[in-house]
């Protein structure tokens, strides 16, 4: 039965993602290593819908199933990730090292708001120039730095409000 | 490189490893673990590689892995052939070219020296490098690495973990070569069950009995998996090994293999580790390059292969089944066991997992066999953890200890105790499943059963430490965000029932829950204790059971008396500084109605947050700076000195008569209530002052012939002026506070009749003797003084003949004061104490000014015995020399006499050695007594055991100071007042303002205004004040550099 139209995406795009799945197919967290691999690629670091699609026609795993994948990693991103990323530590020694107005700190100077989320599943929150995304990780194993924050994956050790403003300031400087 | 399937060519790889071990030529290594990435090890590195060129020297250069001081990197190591190997720390880049340079002449750069090692115990394999070096310490006298036992991290940071031959080197994979040449798979699980390994992921179950299980099971096809999904956050040491030393997990996983049958190895390991994922394929790389995986491996028909799959976070992958959920491409969540992996794991084939570290200790049994391992650890845990040591902690790194190494000694030996100065109040161990334990259970060995006793767990071994500004309900609240966030969803108890409790711990760091919430979360999670279906559901209440187990005192200050005493929780509080001020003053308030130069609200807003602005502006310990925003800046704000700015400018001056109208004049009608105070000082004149605005008839009742108690008698005049007192005290009187002087309660009345007489009685007679009467020989002798009694004297404007030289015995404000009053009588005075400088409880200032007076100080050092002459005088004092032995309940370190006598010769010796309370007045009066000796109240209303009696200040917290004396005054008028009047009626006594509140847009660029002190030499010779006032323009400047956090995210709403 072939009612449903097979999805496609860009040549360049598809070609690597056929290569990737080509690669796992078969092997233990196969569906785990396509999805980071192919997320890894995007220049935006995400897995756009019809990718999953594609992902899910070429590979035989049900959407469904792809799609809870997907959502369950706090790895995987389902929108579009700025052009810069600071992502700070929630780790227990960060925490303890005031980790948690690290990110206040972030969101207030991007503004990114201050509503309480902390009942959400992780926090990604992204500026709308597409600029900074600000996002959090349980824990990089820098404890020993803490704490620690990651600028556009550069690991920075005993950050305080003002060195990350700083870094803040300093990408918003160049990229102008 | 050939395949290794004999012996020779085993044996030849190995001498190639030595050789680049332990060369002809000196060798250079760079800690390359992301830890030292972090500190710039990589820059570090290429400077040591440059430099090398530049000189031409024939120099080995390698990266290797972590040595676990994680606090001291860049880490480098440097030998000579035939020399020990020498550690360094914190090496910059700068500083490549002369280490290079040193080493060239046979010299190791002393400044960066760390520790040597002159033989390494590799386990597999014994490195003997050299002696010599010996004013270098060796690497276990150094305290951070004393009592550590290396057999996990027996490599990292020796050799190259991107070259295989380096291993190879240590007598790698010979373990793996014994296994596969005697071919008796069942002698090796025998072994590992005989040496009782307990698995290293957390929950400890025998690693043998599980081998055994999959050794059993009969399929085509079996797996052996490493978790290296390390998701504990606070725990790291698992990133570590794979990092510095990725052989030693293959080579585990490999003979784990072949004794349970298995064909395929799995690595499940974080993304969130790209240096160690990217080290470990390497590692596999090479190791199927030269046999050790593969197909035929040593020529003994035996395939192996080993694959590495990445986590993208999720900590529930920790839990076997949701591992292997997530392996077959499904969202990671576990099912029910039985079955158990090793019957039906990995696409229904039989599958054992081990955590890392459970890996990395299988060569080192199969190589010394089981009876040595045993013999290491306690009964029942043998063997070693690595525990990453982080959090409020000095030095803060990877410790790989026995089992059964007490708490204490990972916190206070090798990790140095708390930060700044702060006292250390609690461990975490195990993460998110783990509990908090606390500072007085810290004897505890750290083994499997001991911390599940405590309600806490091994875990992975994370280890973060808490202080004093650590919130325990903040902790518990932050693991519940987090296995909130991360429980996978499928059971009940736990996704809705972590919800839950997240959001009665979020009112409870709110200031809005009830004491009803304390139970409710108590039973909530014992429910989801019992009834979640995997370890993550089960193990999650784990932190706030011990917390609330531990710390229920810190529960109830958030509930019942809205207060987080760390300053954690933001909504608790209006900002730090008012957090930490014991008399809860609004700061930022009063600094911006100064700044506005609205001078009569200003004075208003002090004088009715704290009744004895000048006083305290002179003499409070600040606490207010130590946790202002302004210090990450350059220094906090100088807020003591605004108030005293504010105060005297009022109270010193014509304008005196129109401010004190205009307080009285806040009074609140008359109630007809009577209530009295006994005792003057800072708590008595507080209650009073406060207790008369509410509208009560307020009598004080003091023996002294003047209020003020301590202020007035044991302050010296230098300090506190008693003028600025008397004035004060003179406007607390306006607001109708009567004095009833010269009047000791008890004998000339006795506190039945104030029963009788009054509707409430408030206790505050502080601390007048002598905490214990010291017992050295000689203390009867002429010229030996109790501190108060010697100050009080002074005070009194008694001539007190001290002599020529004085020593003062104690480290407190007490002793300091002592000191410089004698050294204003002419004397030379020798403050004897018996610790260190920096365990001095006396204000830093002022033993600062004591020095610069001429004081001289003797530490570690204790009263032996005082001699006299043959009138029965002073003539010298005899004092023991103190070593600082181990941590006392303080967390500092307890003096311990060394012996040796060192004699002091003296006129007058003065004991400054603390105060404790009247006893008997209390007993007399029927008041329940704690064993500390100090009248028992409850916390919140200050109540004591006997109706209508409440108690504050010194006699109820023992000696303290005098602004945590004033909030007891406070805090015990509003009680009483409310207890009274059934009702709460503080806030419409006390006054409202409307100020700016914007931030200011960008931080002043002012530095701290300090007061002026006069030149040292004159003020000794001095009764005059010593710190002069600012000026008004110093106090405008210093209320603009407040950040005003008042207007932070928790208020802005």
């Amino acid at each position: 039965m072939q009612t449903l139209q097979q999805p496609r995406l860009e040549a360049g795009e598809q070609e690597f993602v056929d290569q990737v799945i080509t690669d796992r197919k078969g092997r233990p967290g196969a569906l785990l290593g396509i999805l980071e691999a192919v997320q890894e690629h995007h220049p935006h670091k995400y897995l756009p819908m019809a990718t999953l699609d594609y992902i899910a026609a070429k590979t035989g795993v049900p959407l469904s199933r792809v799609f809870s994948v997907a959502t369950f990693y706090s790895l995987f991103n389902l929108k579009a990730q700025g052009d810069n990323t600071i992502c700070i530590c929630r780790g227990t020694a960060c925490h303890t090292r005031g980790s948690r107005n690290l990110l206040q700190s972030a969101r207030l100077s991007l503004g990114l708001g201050l509503e309480d989320i902390s009942e959400e599943d992780k926090v990604l929150l992204t500026t709308e120039d597409g600029k900074f995304t600000v996002r959090t990780v349980a824990c990089f194993g820098q404890c020993a730095l803490a704490p620690v924050v990651e600028v556009n994956q550069k690991i920075r050790g005993h950050v305080n409000e003002r060195t990350l403003q700083r870094e803040i300031e300093t990408i918003e400087r160049e990229s102008e | 490189m050939a395949r290794i399937q004999d012996i020779a060519a085993f044996n030849a790889a190995r001498e190639t490893g030595l050789e680049k071990l332990m060369p002809t030529v000196p060798r250079i290594t760079v800690g390359m673990g992301t830890c030292g990435r972090g500190n710039g090890a990589e820059g570090l590195y290429h400077a040591f590689a440059a430099a090398i060129d530049r000189s031409g020297m024939d120099v080995v250069l390698a990266g290797v892995g972590c040595f676990g001081s994680c606090y001291c990197e860049p880490i480098v190591s440097v030998r000579l052939p035939n020399h020990p190997l020498v550690m360094m720390k914190k090496v910059g880049a700068n500083d490549a070219g002369r280490i290079l340079q040193d080493l060239a002449t046979g010299n190791v750069t002393p400044e960066f020296v760390f520790c040597r090692i002159e033989e390494w115990d590799h386990i597999t394999g014994h490195l003997r490098y050299g002696n010599g070096y010996p004013e270098v310490p060796l690497w276990n006298e150094v305290p951070f690495f004393k009592g550590q036992q290396k057999l996990v991290l027996r490599n990292c940071g020796f050799i190259n973990p991107d070259d295989i031959e380096e291993y190879f080197g240590i007598g790698g994979y010979q373990a793996l070569y014994k296994v596969l040449i005697e071919g008796r798979p069942e002698t090796v699980i025998e072994q590992i069950k005989a040496s009782k390994l307990r698995g290293r992921g957390g929950a400890g179950y025998l690693t043998g009995n599980k081998w055994e299980f999959m050794a059993k099971a009969k399929s085509d096809q079996k797996y052996v998996i490493c978790n290296a999904d390390e998701g504990d956050p606070g725990a790291y040491m698992n990133r570590n090994e794979i990092e510095s030393d990725p052989h030693s997990l293959l080579e585990g996983m490999i003979i784990g293999g072949y004794v349970t049958g298995a064909t395929e190895g799995i690595v499940y390991i974080r993304a969130e580790y790209p240096l160690a994922v990217r080290r470990l394929q390497r590692a596999i790389e090479q190791a199927r390059e030269y046999g050790m995986l593969g197909e035929n491996i040593f020529g003994r028909g035996f395939n192996f292969n080993i694959e590495i799959v990445e986590g993208a976070g999720a900590f529930v992958c920790g839990e076997e089944t949701a591992l292997i959920a997530s392996l077959e491409g499904h969202a990671g969540r576990p099912r029910p066991r039985p079955p158990f992996p090793a019957q039906k794991g990995l696409r229904g084939k039989p599958t054992n997992i081990n955590n890392v570290e459970t890996w990395y200790n299988v060569a080192p049994i199969v190589t010394r066999g089981a009876p040595w391992f045993t013999g290491i650890g306690s009964a029942k845990s043998s063997g070693t953890k690595v525990i990453s040591l982080v959090g409020k902690v000095q030095n803060t790194g990877l410790v790989e200890m026995p089992l059964g190494t007490p708490l204490k000694t990972y916190i206070y030996d090798v990790g140095g105790g708390g930060v700044d100065g702060r006292q250390v109040k609690s461990v975490q161990t195990g993460g998110p499943s783990g509990g908090c334990i606390p500072q007085d259970m810290f004897d505890t060995p750290v083994d499997y059963e001991s911390l599940a006793q405590l309600g806490s767990i091994m875990g992975s071994g994370g280890m973060v430490v808490m202080d004093e500004a650590n919130c325990m309900v903040d902790v518990a609240r932050y693991f519940i965000e987090f296995t909130h966030s991360e429980s996978c969803g499928k059971c009940v108890p736990c996704r809705v029932g972590l919800n839950k409790s997240l959001r009665i711990l979020n009112r409870m760091t709110e200031g809005a829950a009830t004491p009803h919430h304390i139970e409710l979360l108590d039973d909530l999670s014992r429910y989801i204790r019992e009834c979640s279906l995997c370890g993550l559901g089960q193990s999650a209440p784990n932190p706030v059971l011990t917390t609330l187990r531990h710390f229920k005192n810190e529960f109830e200050d958030h509930i019942l008396a809205r207060r987080c005493e760390a300053g954690v929780c933001e909504e608790l509080a209006l900002s730090p500084c008012e957090n930490s001020c014991p008399l809860h003053m609004d700061i930022p308030r009063y600094l911006q109605l100064y700044k506005e130069q609205r001078f009569d609200d200003a004075f208003m807003a002090v004088i009715m947050d704290n009744p004895l602005p000048s006083s305290t502006g002179r003499v409070c310990q600040h606490p207010c700076e130590s946790r202002c925003r302004r210090k990450t800046l350059d220094e906090p704000v100088n807020m003591r000195e605004v108030h005293r700015f504010i105060g005297d400018t009022m109270l010193l001056s014509d304008k005196f008569e129109e401010a004190a109208a205009r307080v009285a004049a806040r009074k609140l009608d008359p109630t007809g209530r009577k209530i009295a105070v006994v005792g003057a000082g800072p708590a008595g004149l507080s209650a009073a002052f406060y207790l008369s605005l509410l509208g009560h008839d307020v009598t004080v009742y003091d023996d002294k012939p003047e209020a003020g108690g301590m202020l007035a008698f044991a302050l010296p005049e230098y300090r506190l002026p008693k003028a600025v007192l008397r004035r004060e005290i003179e406007l607390i009187e306006r607001t109708g506070v009567k004095f009833v002087l010269n009047t000791r309660v008890g004998p000339d009345i006795s506190l039945n009749e104030l029963d009788d007489r009054y509707d409430s009685v408030f206790l505050s007679f502080g601390t007048w003797k002598e905490a214990a009467p010291p017992r050295e020989p000689g203390t009867n002798l002429k010229g030996v003084y109790p501190a108060l009694h010697f100050l009080e004297s002074v005070a009194r404007g008694e001539t007190v003949q001290l002599g020529r030289r004085v020593v003062v015995i104690g480290g407190g404000n007490a002793a300091i004061d002592s000191a410089r009053t004698a050294i204003r009588t002419g004397a030379e005075a020798t403050v004897i104490y018996r610790r260190e400088r920096k365990d001095m409880p006396a204000i830093a200032e002022e033993t600062h000014s004591a020095k610069e007076e001429g004081a001289k100080f003797v530490f570690l050092a204790t009263p032996h015995r005082i001699i006299g002459d043959d009138q029965g005088r002073v003539k010298s004092i005899e004092v023991v020399k103190t070593r600082l032995g181990e941590f006392d309940s303080s967390g500092r370190r307890k003096p311990i006499s060394t012996g040796e006598i060192q004699r002091f010769d003296c006129d007058a010796v003065i004991f400054a050695i603390g105060e404790s309370v009247d006893i008997e007045l209390a007993q007399s009066a029927g008041l329940k007594l704690s064993h500390s000796g100090t009248i028992e109240v409850n916390r919140y209303s200050l109540a004591s055991s006997r109706p209508k009696f409440y108690a504050g200040g010194d006699v109820v917290t023992g000696a303290s100071n005098v602004s945590g004396a004033m909030s007891y005054g406070k805090l015990a008028a509003r009680s009483i007042d409310r207890q009274m009047m059934e009702a709460d009626r503080w806030k419409t006594a006390m006054p409202d303002f409307q100020f700016d509140m914007t931030a200011p847009d960008a931080a002043s660029e002012s530095r701290r205004n300090r007061g002026r002190e006069l030149d040292a030499a004159l003020r000794a010779k001095s009764e005059d004040e010593v710190v002069a006032m600012l000026s008004h323009e110093e106090t405008l400047d210093e209320c603009q550099r407040c950040l005003r956090c008042d207007l932070s995210v928790a208020n802005a709403t």
